[in-house]
């Protein structure tokens, strides 16, 4: 599976990063149940932070970032349509998006 | 007035109660127990559907051998690549050593 936006690294990256969340969600929420636990043994937490620690920076929900699906840009996003704010302004002018319309009052 | 008062072991049964009856966690002192780890939604599969899929011809070409197809542009670059080769103007050698590299020897 490929996307339009795979031209750009940092797209790339984020892609790699959710892929890396998807595969190791489970296992890493059972060590944050054992870890955050308190009624648990304080080694046996502490091993579970431990594990915790192992794995890779692509595995973290807080890796990965909403970028533009048409320009890779990563600030100014509308996470609704996957762009930033001058491509959903290009977009939302052809009449491109569903329900968007320009303000008038 | 004393009919309304509730007496507080009372009230401690009636949480009790009400935990068995809708199958929650009885936690009277309010541990942290993590719940809230196995409790939330998996985010993955949502986060995977972020970007729109897209089909290219490549990928069609690899799928579906048997069809022919030919992606022009690709070939072309690789055209391009060999050409440019045969003029001496293709990518250079990998570095085996770090004394090897351009960049290194540049800086001196």
């Amino acid at each position: 599976m490929t996307h339009n936006a795979m031209r750009f690294s940092r797209v790339v990256r984020d892609v790699k990063a959710r892929q890396g969340v998807l595969k190791n969600e489970v296992s890493r929420r059972a060590y944050l149940y054992v870890a955050r636990n308190t009624t648990l043994p304080p080694q046996v937490r502490h091993q579970a932070q431990l594990q915790l620690n192992t794995f890779g920076k692509y595995t973290r929900p807080s890796t990965v970032k909403n970028r533009c699906s048409e320009t890779g840009r990563g600030r100014g996003i509308m996470s609704e349509f996957a762009l930033c704010r001058y491509q959903f302004r290009l977009k939302a002018l052809h009449g491109e998006l569903n329900g968007v319309r320009k303000a008038c009052w | 007035m004393d009919a309304l008062r509730v007496v507080p072991s009372k009230l401690k049964g009636l949480t009790r109660l009400r935990c068995e009856i809708f199958q929650t966690a009885y936690n009277p002192k309010n541990l942290r127990t993590g719940a809230k780890y196995l409790r939330a939604r998996l985010r993955g599969p949502s986060m995977m559907e972020y970007y729109p899929k897209t089909i290219t011809l490549s990928q069609v070409a690899r799928e579906l051998p048997q069809l022919g197809i030919v992606d022009e542009d690709e070939m072309q670059r690789l055209q391009d690549v060999e050409d440019r080769k045969r003029r001496g103007k293709g990518a250079p050698k990998k570095a085996k050593r770090k004394e090897d590299s351009k960049r290194m020897s540049k800086k001196r």
